[in-house]
């Protein structure tokens, strides 16, 4: 079955029902948004757009925190406690991006988020953002080095 | 602001599902405990704060800021 999804960004698009993606507690700030997609930004862009399907206005940015930090680790227990994921121990159905910014007209100086990251089960199609406390991460981290 | 005196190792209860507890005093550091259902978020608010800050700037990206990010990425994009 397929949804028709109306976006500001990018018009009325078309997407397999099974594509979306249930956040039960939304992201921080934005709590009564339970349904996203990810679409992808272009081709070679190693960004994605992770847009609401309740408010065509919303979508963050966001990206795969290993292609910028291939030794990202979190624990992630507490989240899979919080979201009733405690299945075998196995974790190919989980996917982890972070949240990027741009300052308007500043692309060089974009910054990632690693201590507030997606976690989506792709089995569930589920996702919670974490919080990260005590870790080595920071909320704005430069993601060009330059 | 409701504001309540407690002793150590008194409680203090939110509704009927979130117990507080003070667990130590320390100089200027007091340790509590928390209880409450799953569904309820508990973050320190200067992450948390953080957090929603950054989720915000990124829900106001463009897209012809985001196209230039992702050329000043490519190098990264190809290595994939």
């Amino acid at each position: 079955m397929k949804l028709k999804i109306k976006t500001t960004r990018f018009g009325t698009i078309s997407i397999k029902k099974e594509k979306t993606i249930d956040m039960p507690f939304g992201m921080l700030g934005f709590p009564d948004k339970k349904k996203f997609i990810i679409l992808q930004h272009r081709e070679n862009s190693p960004f994605f757009w992770y847009q609401s399907v309740d408010d065509p206005t919303l979508a963050f940015v966001i990206t795969s925190p290993f292609l910028f930090k291939p030794d990202y680790k979190i624990d992630l227990e507490d989240a899979l406690k919080e979201m009733s994921w405690n299945g075998d121990g196995k974790t190919d159905h989980l996917e982890i991006y972070i949240v990027v910014n741009i300052p308007k007209g500043l692309p060089e100086k974009m910054t990632g988020n690693f201590i507030g990251p997606i976690l989506i089960n792709n089995k569930v199609r589920q996702a919670v953002q974490i919080v990260i406390s005590n870790s080595p991460y920071i909320h704005n981290f430069p993601l060009l080095s330059v | 602001m409701l504001i309540l005196t407690r002793k150590l190792g008194e409680k203090i209860n939110i509704g009927d599902d979130i117990t507080v507890t003070l667990l130590e005093i320390k100089g200027t550091q007091v340790k509590l405990g928390i209880q409450a259902p799953k569904s309820i978020g508990i973050h320190r608010n200067e992450i948390y704060e953080k957090i929603r800050e950054e989720n915000l700037r990124s829900s106001n990206v463009t897209d012809s800021d985001l196209s230039k990010a992702a050329a000043l990425c490519e190098p990264f994009a190809l290595r994939e």
